[in-house]
């Protein structure tokens, strides 16, 4: 409790509704550290730092800025207190100038000129540049997050929290983040890293502190644990027995049960020969798209993907393959050249809750969504709800009911609910457009899983065509047959390199280096 | 043509007046995430409260009297929407028919069952010196009343205050962003109401200067839609406080251009004139495209 610790929550509680998400979570971080902030998804690792950013108010314990406390009625009081809060979905008026996101909160006159020149202060010490007059949505994802940054900064943040701050990033963009990060820490800061990345905590962080179902599971130097222990810790171990419900024990089960596939280390490489050759069933030949802007996102694309097959995409943030999935699953029509698909294609889109769910409508009424635009007459609602139950069952997605609305699902739940859904049709190809996003090791090893139909229940030969794309570059080379590269338009199969585990080739070509 | 052109800029200014009051009251509301199709209703508490105002003690409290009429319409406004989580286009439906039903009868309760037409106090124009000397433009901008020349004053520090003050960032990036604008430490529960308090006192306005500055009396209904052509007129006016100014002298134009052909005893029935504005307000409406310029979170919580 001394002031060394920069900022302490202490046995704090918080229940929405009948869902406890906090339920005695202790986090200390030491004054000029790097801190971790560990634990699936659901384990109220945001809830905890939204607490501490004013945002959500506990039922219990205490939040503690440099030793003393603080009651944030809103985040005006905590970033007054020094601390800066950089949200996964990041918290910027889109209509605005960068300038005008950073002087947002303030008060009396606004000086865009006195704005832009703090920005650029801010950019001269610590490397963080952004345009003032830019427009905020019209930046990258990456200039995105930095303006994030300096508006933390701006407000003479001591304490900064990042929420999976390197999801949205391309892998060089992520190092230079954690990299900026060490530095910032090192010039005297602060910073609380939320991530699921543990490679990324590893490297980073000085100490950690483990969530699991609210509860704080682990507290320690970065040096005094080493990394089984804090997988244990994540997903729960046998020996620390504290359950209190049937349902835990499920859960520890299946953990137990699915090891090998959920480790950190990315699934295990597929045996090549098994690769199935049959005919094409995506095919795309020369390509182009144009959008609504007259910019080029594609030209010349050509690829085949064969029914078993999974293609593997990768590219940095609008290199293309946005436009490139969506034209392989119907969404789109190219500009120009040929596309052939089969009459079924699923597609999973990267943002589930605007493109693939209703969040307030009910699973079974989600189910029945699908395909309904080809579909009349009447709906049976009871076969539908049997067969959201029998889905849920079969792709372990935790929900109270079939009848339960979208929305009281985690997000590793809803995810696998849309993949589950669009398994649940036979399709001949799939789409998947980084279906892992924010998911826990778990929840992204089962969504794997679904997608590549080589689960339990599927019979091998009617496998779909997959195209799987993904941030993560070792996920991508993890599930995929063969790889193809988007860079700035321009779609390359990249051969797969003797060792299976090199992604340098792939690294290089999504930067565009020969 | 002198003797034509004169006489159709000064009204369309005058006309221009009450339309822009609701406008920008309207623009500061809808920059806020809300819009409040309950202007209508303010506009015509206004038209009375001037006139119970203007009988009690001049003009002066005639205008004081329209906008404290168009603030208690609006706060009932804000406590539906905002504070009990009413659909917005419902409430703000509910309060214009409320205001149009409301002025009627307390107007004949106060001032005799026959609703008899009784004459206000009213302001006379006031020509500036010299300003209203220039050519043309003058006598129609500078030989107005006084409540034209109070949105002279207020339109340049409405658009300097939206831009240039943090009160400005933090009304523009509640209508954009709620979730931003909490992040960044604003109270949006705070902003819109204070902006729709700020729209239902406008909107008051307008109807004071309709009744003092214009018609002189009261009439059942005389707001004659003006509170959903000034919702119009932000939406031509592309949520700019500038933009509303000029979108609400064309429709100003389009008024006095109707009086001018009803003067000009062409032998075509008078309605098809009187519908002119409005269907200038359709066709308008129709040309523009898209919501590009629409603060994001509009009519969204």
């Amino acid at each position: 409790m001394s002031a060394a610790e920069a900022l302490v929550l202490r046995d704090v509680r918080r229940s929405f509704g009948p869902t406890v998400a906090l339920d005695g979570a202790t986090c200390r971080v030491r004054r000029g550290t790097v801190h971790a902030l560990l634990g699936e998804n659901g384990a109220g690792k945001t809830t905890l730092m939204n607490i501490a950013f004013g945002l959500v108010r506990p039922d219990a314990g205490d939040v503690l800025v440099d030793g003393a406390p603080l009651h944030p009625r809103s985040s005006a009081d905590a970033i007054a207190a020094g601390i800066g809060m950089v949200h996964q979905h990041f918290k910027l008026v889109r209509a605005f100038t960068a300038a005008e996101n950073v002087a947002l909160g303030g008060h009396g006159r606004f000086d865009a000129r006195a704005v832009a020149e703090r920005m650029r202060r801010i950019a001269g010490e610590t490397g963080l540049s952004v345009d003032p007059e830019a427009r905020a949505g019209d930046l990258p994802v990456g200039a995105q997050q930095r303006l994030e940054i300096v508006k933390a900064l701006a407000h003479d943040a001591r304490v900064l929290i990042l929420d999976e701050p390197t999801a949205v990033l391309a892998p060089a963009e992520g190092d230079d983040l954690l990299g900026w990060l060490r530095r910032f820490r090192d010039a005297g800061g602060t910073v609380v890293l939320i991530t699921h990345k543990l490679r990324e905590a590893l490297a980073v962080a000085d100490d950690l502190t483990v969530l699991r179902r609210g509860r704080t599971v682990l507290e320690s130097a970065r040096a005094s644990v080493d990394e089984g222990a804090i997988v244990r810790a994540i997903a729960g171990d046998d020996s620390r027995d504290d359950s209190r419900d049937d349902s835990r024990d499920e859960v520890r089960h299946e953990v137990r049960g699915r090891a090998p596939s959920t480790s950190l280390a990315p699934p295990a490489k597929r045996s090549r020969t098994a690769v199935p050759t049959g005919p094409a069933v995506l095919a795309l030949a020369d390509v182009g798209y144009v959008d609504d802007r007259g910019v080029e996102r594609l030209r010349g694309a050509t690829l085949a993907v064969a029914a078993g097959e999974t293609l593997g995409v990768l590219g940095v943030e609008g290199a293309g393959q946005r436009e490139l999935l969506r034209i392989l699953a119907g969404r789109l029509e190219p500009t120009t050249g040929t596309v052939r698909r089969p009459p079924r294609v699923g597609f999973i889109p990267e943002d589930r809750l605007h493109d693939a769910l209703i969040p307030e409508l009910p699973l079974h009424e989600n189910l029945a969504l699908a395909d309904a635009g080809h579909l009349r007459g009447l709906i049976d609602w009871g076969a539908v709800v049997q067969r959201t139950a029998a889905l849920i069952g079969r792709f372990d997605v935790r929900a109270s009911a079939p009848t339960a609305t979208a929305d009281t699902l985690s997000g590793g739940n809803q995810q696998k609910f849309v993949v589950a859904r669009e398994r649940a049709v036979a399709v001949d190809a799939l789409v998947a457009e980084n279906p892992t996003r924010g998911l826990d090791l778990r929840a992204a090893a089962l969504v794997r899983a679904g997608i590549s139909g080589r689960d339990a229940d599927a019979e091998p030969a009617r496998a779909p065509a997959v195209v799987f794309y993904s941030t993560d570059i070792d996920e991508v080379l993890a599930v995929a047959d063969r790889v193809v590269v988007c860079f700035s338009g321009e779609v390359r199969e990249i051969p797969r390199p003797a060792d299976p585990n090199d992604r340098t080739p792939y690294a290089r070509a999504m930067v565009g280096a020969a | 043509m002198e003797l034509l052109l004169l006489p159709f800029l000064e009204a369309s200014v005058r006309t221009a007046t009450p339309l822009a009051f609701a406008a920008l009251g309207e623009l500061v509301t809808e920059r806020a995430g809300v819009i409040n199709l309950g202007l209508e209703g303010a506009i015509i508490a206004g038209c009375l409260g001037a006139l119970v105002g203007a009988g009690v003690g001049g003009p002066g409290f005639g205008f004081l009297g329209g906008a404290a009429a168009g603030t208690a319409m609006a706060a009932l406004f804000a406590l539906f929407v905002i504070t009990l989580r009413t659909d917005q286009i419902i409430a703000g439906a509910a309060i214009t028919m409320l205001g149009l039903g409301l002025t009627g009868t307390l107007y004949r309760t106060l001032y005799g069952a026959s609703g008899a037409s009784l004459s206000s106090p009213t302001v006379a124009p006031v020509p500036l010196p010299l300003l209203s000397e220039i050519p043309v433009v003058g006598p129609a901008l500078f030989a107005q009343t006084a409540p034209t020349y109070a949105l002279y004053l207020l339109l340049p520090l409405l658009a300097w205050w939206m831009h240039r003050t943090h009160a400005g960032l933090a009304l523009r990036a509640t209508g954009e962003s709620a979730d931003a604008a909490v992040a960044a430490g604003i109270s949006t529960t705070r902003v819109r109401w204070a902006a729709i308090l700020f729209g239902g006192a406008m909107g008051g306005l307008s109807g004071a200067t309709l009744v003092l500055a214009q018609v002189g009396t009261f009439n059942e209904g005389m707001s004659a839609g003006r509170g959903f052509i000034a919702i119009a007129i932000v939406v031509l006016g592309r949520w700019s406080a500038w933009g509303t100014a000029a979108a609400s002298l064309v429709f100003g134009g389009a008024f006095a251009l109707q009086y001018l052909f009803q003067s000009a005893g062409w032998d075509v029935p008078y309605p098809l004139f009187l519908g002119f504005p409005y269907v200038l307000t359709l066709s308008l409406l129709a040309l523009m495209r898209g919501r590009s310029a629409a603060p994001e979170g509009l009519a969204k919580s």
